[in-house]
């Protein structure tokens, strides 16, 4: 009965819940035949590798015959008697600590130069970029000619300007430097996320900054780092995924000679996986490194999320 | 939606026998010809030739198709047919596959036919050496030896004659290269005197056998196939620290030296002296290089010692028609070779009545150092395998990598070589 004494007429409990759930039951079925697409994808490229990566990780198996279970074996030459593990892992490392910091302050420098109104900005901005679009195989082979200690370009170049020249690729110390500074060839895929994060800033903020005194350096390290933070930390996790998982330079460039100076752990996999003419393949052991690889990315990312906090700027202030 | 079903069950069923279809299994025992596929490594050019030669094969009962493929990655192609199961009839192997896959019984052992064949094409018309290292453990074949690959040094006659150093022939000492190779480097735009990955690299343990075996010493293992220990004694210890010297010196290209361009940079003169297969005279021959050049055996100690390698060409355990394959093999062996070599002669043949066009190609075209030195090698009293051809091999690389480069490189003691040799042994003890 409502306030004013007359009674509502209220549908039967029953045939409500009937029909509410033959709706409801029609909706779910559409639900998921339109997210099955998506969960068949998922099932076969994503969970399956996995599960079945994981099972060969714990196999002696050649894609030959049938594989054996060996247990924690795979693991444990891995960590105790593969002589090139802790190497690989190491060049993983050191490639991780030199390309990501670079990358990210080589990008964010072309996108602050790319903001800025010049005459010919879009030429300089479509120069930035075009490397990353050009095909990375025919490019890394181009770089390997200009790095050849003896006929290559950049030594012929060092020579005539009377500097030092280096051994580049062939030298133990300087192949994984070199490296780097192919990968960073394509920075421009960097540069085109911060430009569009440095576009999103809010001019009032400039302006209020600069009616408060504030030079180009506050400015910077006051307002445009902060409110790009977020898009850092996206930068961040992008660019050491792509680190750890670099393969295309070493395999060209070194195959991760000399010695294991640029045998990073993804090209080990490779050559471990899919050995060449005339070795047999260790597929197992290959999915014990992927594994590795795998908690160490996630472990990587996680931590980087974790300690976000700290550096990165949210405006999670009520309205 | 089950009409859908149907249509993808139908699609799926046709994808599966279009795959069905491929693969060597395409014999005729339904009464038309056998199809006999067969895959090379080799160049366009070469391709051309063994497709027009595989022409002259007369059988009414098999039919021989040659696959139109690129040559590069054949490794990767090889990896991948193998798994599929779709190997061709005939495919060209190199003898660690050909070991590795007669084991994993993937391959048809022509052991008995090659043994009791007919007429000339018998086991004893075969390079000896070569028909010992096909040979499993078990004594299976699983392909035939084709063509030979003999080593040595590729010299620069115009930069020996410029330096007034006597150029590299049949008897030279070790010291007599390494003194050259002082001599010779940082001349002439050339960085280093002698480029030898084959001692530096990978295989670099293998190679530095023929030191120590020169010297009356022991190999580095006592069989590549099937080794039971690897072994470095006082004599291998000695042709390890003058290579090291060498290397420090700057007279050899040390270890990460990238080899890959080395052949296109000793026909520019850059690199006077390297370590390099025969099969670079065919290339020599059709670029000609600027330079004078000639082709050396390996130097010696005491008696001369040279490495030994071929190639041949292996049968997958599930090809359509054993015999109709084998005829087409014997053909290729017997007769392909002779049309092919003169124009490109690569390699001399492992089954020898086909060497000579081989060789009279080479002194046709006046290569006559190559021909000594392939000659002397085919016959040398001593061999040393190139690297093993076991399963557990790219476990030896890593190792080979962790201790022989940086013991060139000085930057480990000459003592380690202990370490690296134990740590093998160790290897082939849990390999049983």
């Amino acid at each position: 009965m409502n306030r004013d004494g007359r009674r509502r007429k209220v549908p039967r409990a029953g045939k409500v819940g009937r029909g509410l759930s033959r709706n409801a039951g029609s909706d779910v079925k559409a639900a998921y035949l339109f997210i099955s697409p998506a969960i068949i994808g998922f099932t076969v490229f994503v969970v399956y590798p996995l599960v079945r990566s994981f099972y060969l990780s714990l196999t002696k198996y050649n894609g030959l015959s049938d594989p054996v279970f060996v247990g924690l074996g795979n693991f444990r030459r891995l960590f105790t008697v593969d002589p090139a593990f802790w190497p690989s892992l190491r060049a993983t490392g050191y490639l991780v600590l030199l390309y990501v910091p670079l990358s990210l302050a080589l990008g964010l420098a072309l996108a602050v130069f790319c903001n800025q109104r010049f005459a010919g900005v879009r030429i300089v901005r479509t120069l930035a970029y075009l490397p990353v679009v050009l095909p990375a195989v025919a490019t890394i082979t181009l770089w390997k000619f200009i790095l050849n200690p003896q006929v290559g370009l950049a030594n012929t170049i060092l020579d005539k300007l009377h500097l030092p020249t280096s051994d580049w690729l062939q030298s133990p110390a300087m192949s994984m430097p070199s490296i780097v500074i192919v990968m960073l060839w394509g920075v421009g895929g960097t540069m085109i996320i911060f430009l569009a994060a440095l576009q999103a800033v809010p001019n009032e903020l400039y302006e209020a900054a600069r009616v408060d005194g504030a030079g180009p350096y506050s400015v910077f390290f006051r307002i445009t780092l902060p409110m790009i933070s977020p898009i850092m930390l996206l930068q961040v996790i992008l660019q050491t995924t792509a680190a750890l998982q670099t393969f295309n330079q070493p395999k060209i460039l070194t195959n991760g000679g000399p010695g294991f100076s640029t045998n990073v752990l993804m090209l080990s996999i490779y050559n471990n996986g899919f050995s060449n003419l005339g070795r047999i393949p260790q597929l197992g052991y290959a999915s014990a490194q992927v594994w590795v690889l795998f908690i160490v990315i996630i472990a990587v990312i996680a931590l980087t999320a974790k300690f976000s906090s700290l550096w990165t700027y949210s405006d999670n202030t009520p309205d | 939606m089950n009409r859908i079903i149907g249509t993808s069950l139908a699609c799926a069923g046709l994808l599966t026998a279009t795959a069905a279809c491929g693969g060597s299994d395409s014999g005729g025992k339904s009464g038309g010809p056998v199809t006999v596929t067969v895959m090379t490594w080799e160049s366009p050019e070469t391709n051309t030739a063994i497709k027009k030669a595989l022409e002259g094969f007369k059988d009414d009962q098999i039919k021989v198709q040659l696959i139109d493929t690129p040559s590069g990655g054949y490794g990767d192609k090889l990896a991948s047919l193998t798994q599929a199961k779709k190997l061709p009839d005939l495919f060209w192997c190199g003898n660690d596959t050909e070991q590795q896959y007669t084991s994993q019984g993937l391959l048809v052992d022509w052991s008995k036919k090659i043994e009791d064949g007919d007429g000339d094409f018998k086991a004893d018309k075969f390079v000896g050496s070569a028909m010992t290292n096909w040979k499993t453990g078990d004594g299976l074949m699983g392909g035939l030896p084709s063509l030979m690959n003999t080593y040595g040094v590729w010299y620069n006659a115009d930069a020996f004659k410029a330096a007034g150093i006597p150029e590299p022939k049949a008897g030279w000492s070790w010291d007599d290269m390494y003194s050259a190779a002082g001599k010779l480097a940082n001349k002439g735009g050339a960085k280093y005197g002698l480029v030898a990955d084959q001692l530096t690299g990978a295989d670099g343990p293998f190679t530095m056998s023929m030191y120590s075996v020169s010297a009356g010493g022991a190999a580095f293992t006592d069989n590549v196939n099937h080794p039971t220990k690897a072994e470095i004694d006082d004599k291998y210890t000695e042709g390890v620290e003058k290579l090291a010297a060498a290397i420090k010196s700057g007279a050899v290209a040390p270890p990460g030296y990238d080899a890959s361009n080395v052949p296109a940079l000793f026909s520019g003169g850059k690199v006077p002296m390297m370590f390099g297969g025969q099969w670079l005279a065919a290339g020599f021959q059709t670029d000609k290089p600027k330079i004078k050049y000639g082709f050396a055996p390996f130097p010696q100690v005491n008696t001369p010692t040279t490495l030994y390698d071929s190639v041949g060409i292996c049968t997958p355990e599930y090809t359509g028609d054993e015999d109709a394959t084998y005829k087409v093999l014997e053909y290729i062996n017997t007769k392909v070779w002779d049309a092919v070599l003169p124009a490109s002669p690569v390699a001399p043949p492992a089954y020898t009545p086909a060497q000579e066009s081989y060789f009279s190609a080479l002194t046709k075209a006046g290569q006559n150092t190559v021909v000594d030195t392939v000659k002397a090698d085919l016959a040398a009293e001593k061999t040393v395998g190139v690297r093993f051809t076991t399963q557990w091999a790219s476990q030896v690389v890593d190792l080979t990598t962790a201790y022989w480069q940086p013991i060139l490189n000085g930057k480990k003691p000459t003592s380690d070589l202990q370490t690296y040799v134990g740590k093998i042994n160790d290897l082939i003890k849990s390999q049983g």
